[in-house]
């Protein structure tokens, strides 16, 4: 049996693990300066965030409908181009025609499907880029990259108040407070606007509609054009698939974050609608679509909005809900402003 | 107004409402307090016209009219002179406002469009009241001896005496080492003494940079010069006697003479200077110089952190209902700033801040203990350097341009500042030294300053609703 062994020492590594700090440095007055201002742009990190994992589509299923879908138009047009050249070569003019019209059309469809790749990848960039700022430890020049990915123009008036309010001892939560109250705030008043206005139209249109059909088909069609309106809004322009994989998004949003929520907003729904439906059944109709087409735009703008808003200042159904009852019942006392 | 309510009871109804706000800026000499207040009055009175303010909420929403002065509560105190450090500020060449000598107050009306769901009832115009108070920092160094007696005292102060302190106060330590603390001292020789005593504590402050000087008094007496209530000092060496052995000396004896004055020091110079100043607070705002004390070596920065920790136990610090408003007002929100934010780049303010931090990390334990939201600025209130860019020295690399104290223009990268205080072998190998700047001359608008903004937002921001 060997010893239990005895205690040694070891040499610590030769390593500097004291901090230095630059020293002062005085330069000649003569060297020349430009005006200093916090830098604007920040390396784009490759990383994909967890937002945009759950947003993207299990890969391999789209990676074999993609190769499908690519392949059949390549062969597809190059087909039509050989048959272009054989018509050309035996003056088969028809023939020659139709498949001309085969290439335009492939080509139609190609510009199509990259549109709605870029749109999707907008989105996707939109989300996070949103996570990144979210987490308050955004690199300096996200908010810029920010701006300029919401397609503010170079004159746009609440994008040029921004950068005149700032200074260049900001920073970067300052600069996002001043961002949210010029930029943003503007944004949010006119998408609460258009959240009233859409969801008291359509409340009064399902309550005037004679059919169930017709409800549903009413329901539909205006609240995909309410999502879209929000989404340019807020500078994001909605391609087909980009439009699915955001009301996806919301729906199901709605259903497992915000359930606790709406459970609180219920209580005081169902006063309302119990009150409604004494007085008349289409009108609690209305009502209710109406207010379901208010919380879809309000998580859709709770979803779009570039920075997220702070508990306080978040919009609830609660503003939007009386203004619709009265739309409802016909008086114009509260007009939505 | 067809009908005027008493001044008096003008006051008590604007407190019940809310609407009046006396602002504690809390800051040891050479702070940065004059400056501070300088720069808030200009700020407000301009707020909304040229002065910076964005990140002011009311601002924002172009709901602060701006402010006026008016007259303030107490008759018997001089006015804060405002137009003084602004003519000091505009001369040709410019010069920081001279630092305060006695006690000064001011009240702002601030006149606002409030939010509130009251505005349909009351009107929508609203007037906040701000009270500011100015005195010598030297002087706010005096509330932490109000805790102690005699013996107390004397500990401490022989607890402080490092050798760098001892280095100063080197003829009164021999002088007074000669009487014990039972031998009778005649009234001539004591005078003597308290002002070699003086003299020590006079020149610990101007060379030594010390913070902690007791009692702060004998470096601005005022009206009380040469009065016997400033002719004590501390017992450094009572080795060897117990607490009753002091406590049984005759009246007579050296001890008990020194206990007599400083006990009539407290109860009738301190008392009435914190009864009547330092009672009644909303708001508070630390002022802390943190590049001069780094400037002076660990030794000083160490005893600027025991300074401060001292200083905010002599404040009330608790949330304000209806009645506590009314009648014992407490702190219920708390800022500290680190001046001088401008002497240093921005992209050091970060690592200020989070030094400061640091500096107040007991206090700002209490304050969350206490529940008082208290938040860190890197601040400066009348901006002094611009920040340039370099073009051919290094990528990014940043400086100042301003004229310093020699009257330079200079073009200067001031050093970091680190964001925790250094070890020993750092002070040895290279230390700090922060170059102090001349104001730029002040020619119209509004003084230009750092995030003087975001902490009159975090102060006042919830009171102009």
């Amino acid at each position: 049996m060997t010893d239990p062994r005895p205690p040694r020492y070891f040499e610590m590594p030769e390593t500097d693990t004291s901090v230095h700090w630059k020293p002062p440095h005085a330069y000649d007055t003569t060297t020349p300066v430009t005006v200093w201002e916090p830098p604007a742009s920040a390396p784009e990190n490759g990383t994909d965030s967890a937002l945009d994992r759950a947003l993207a589509r299990p890969g391999k299923r789209r990676r074999g409908l993609f190769a499908l879908l690519a392949g059949s138009l390549a062969i597809g047009t190059a087909q039509c181009g050989v048959a272009v050249y054989e018509a050309w070569q035996y003056s088969n003019w028809f023939s020659g025609l139709w498949a001309g019209l085969g290439v335009l059309a492939a080509g139609f469809l190609a510009r199509g499907v990259f549109k709605e790749l870029k749109r999707l990848s907008r989105l996707r960039r939109h989300a996070r880029l949103r996570e990144r700022l979210e987490d308050d430890s955004a690199p300096v020049g996200t908010l810029d990259d920010l701006a300029r990915h919401m397609g503010l123009g170079r004159d746009d008036p609440h994008l040029l108040a921004w950068q005149q309010a700032q200074a260049d001892h900001h920073d970067e939560r300052e600069r996002q407070l001043l961002f949210e109250h010029h930029v943003l705030a503007p944004r949010d008043r006119e998408a609460r606007r258009l959240i009233t206005r859409m969801s008291t139209e359509t409340a009064a249109l399902v309550a005037i509609s004679p059919m169930t059909l017709l409800d549903m088909g009413l329901m539909a069609w205006r609240n995909v054009r309410m999502i879209d309106r929000l989404a340019r809004l807020y500078g994001l322009e909605l391609g087909y698939a980009s439009r699915l994989t955001l009301c996806r998004h919301v729906l199901s949003n709605m259903a497992f974050a915000g359930a606790s929520e709406i459970a609180v907003d219920m209580g005081a729904e169902l006063v309302t609608m119990n009150l409604a439906e004494k007085l008349s059944s289409r009108a609690a109709q209305g009502l209710g679509s109406g207010l379901l087409s208010a919380r879809l735009g309000l998580r859709t703008q709770r979803m779009l909005r570039p920075l997220p808003f702070r508990e306080e200042e978040r919009p609830r159904i609660s503003h939007i809900r009386r203004q619709l009852w009265q739309q409802v019942k016909g008086s114009n006392e509260a007009e939505p402003r | 107004m067809a009908w005027t309510l008493p001044k008096h009871l003008r006051d008590v109804l604007e407190r019940g409402l809310d609407r009046q706000v006396r602002l504690a800026v809390t800051g040891l000499s050479r702070a940065g307090k004059t400056a501070f207040l300088t720069s808030l009055i200009n700020q407000l009175r301009h707020a909304g016209l040229d002065a910076q303010l964005e990140l002011v909420s009311a601002v924002r929403e172009h709901r602060l009219l701006g402010a006026q002065r008016v007259d303030q509560p107490d008759l018997s105190i001089p006015r804060f002179p405002y137009d003084e450090a602004m003519a000091s500020l505009q001369a040709s060449p410019a010069a920081w406002p001279t630092p305060t000598r006695g006690m000064s107050e001011l009240r702002l009306a601030i006149k606002y469009r409030t939010r509130r769901a009251s505005r349909h009832l009351t009107g929508e115009e609203a007037t906040l009241t701000l009270d500011l108070i100015d005195y010598p920092g030297e002087w706010l160094l005096d509330l932490p001896m109000l805790q102690q007696d005699f013996h107390d005292w004397s500990g401490t102060m022989a607890s402080l005496m490092t050798p760098e302190r001892r280095a100063f106060m080197s003829t009164w330590l021999e002088k007074a080492s000669a009487h014990t603390p039972d031998s009778v001292v005649e009234e001539q020789t004591l005078a003597e003494l308290a002002a070699h005593y003086t003299d020590g504590l006079h020149q610990a402050r101007r060379d030594g940079g010390f913070y902690f000087i007791q009692p702060g008094r004998f470096l601005l007496p005022g009206e009380l010069r040469d009065a016997p209530v400033l002719q004590f000092y501390p017992l450094v060496q009572l080795e060897g006697w117990s607490r009753e052995a002091l406590d049984a000396l005759p009246a007579d004896s050296l001890y008990q003479t020194l206990k007599a004055r400083f006990e009539h020091y407290k109860r009738h110079v301190i008392t009435p200077f914190y009864k009547s100043y330092f009672q009644r607070f909303d708001r508070q705002v630390v002022l802390v110089d943190v590049l001069t004390a780094l400037n002076s070596g660990p030794a000083v920065f160490n005893e600027l952190r025991y300074t401060m920790n001292a200083l905010m136990q002599s404040f009330n610090y608790g949330r304000n209902g209806l009645f506590s408003r009314l009648f014992t007002p407490r702190i219920d929100r708390l800022a500290i700033a680190a001046t001088k934010a401008d002497h240093v780049t921005p992209d050091q303010h970060d690592a200020l801040q989070t030094l400061l931090s640091t500096l107040m990390s007991q206090p700002l334990q209490d304050m969350r203990y206490a529940n008082i939201p208290a938040r860190a600025f890197a601040l400066a209130s009348i901006r002094a350097t611009t920040v340039k860019k370099l073009e051919n020295v290094t990528p990014n690399a940043l400086a100042l341009s301003g004229r310093t104290l020699e009257d330079q223009e200079v073009l200067l990268f001031p050093g970091d500042v680190p964001s925790t205080l250094p070890d020993e072998t750092f002070w040895a190998r290279q230390g700090f030294s922060f170059t102090p700047f001349h104001p730029a001359r002040h020619t119209s608008g509004a003084l230009p300053h750092i995030r003087m903004d975001a902490l009159l937002d975090w102060l006042l921001g919830d009171k102009w609703l």
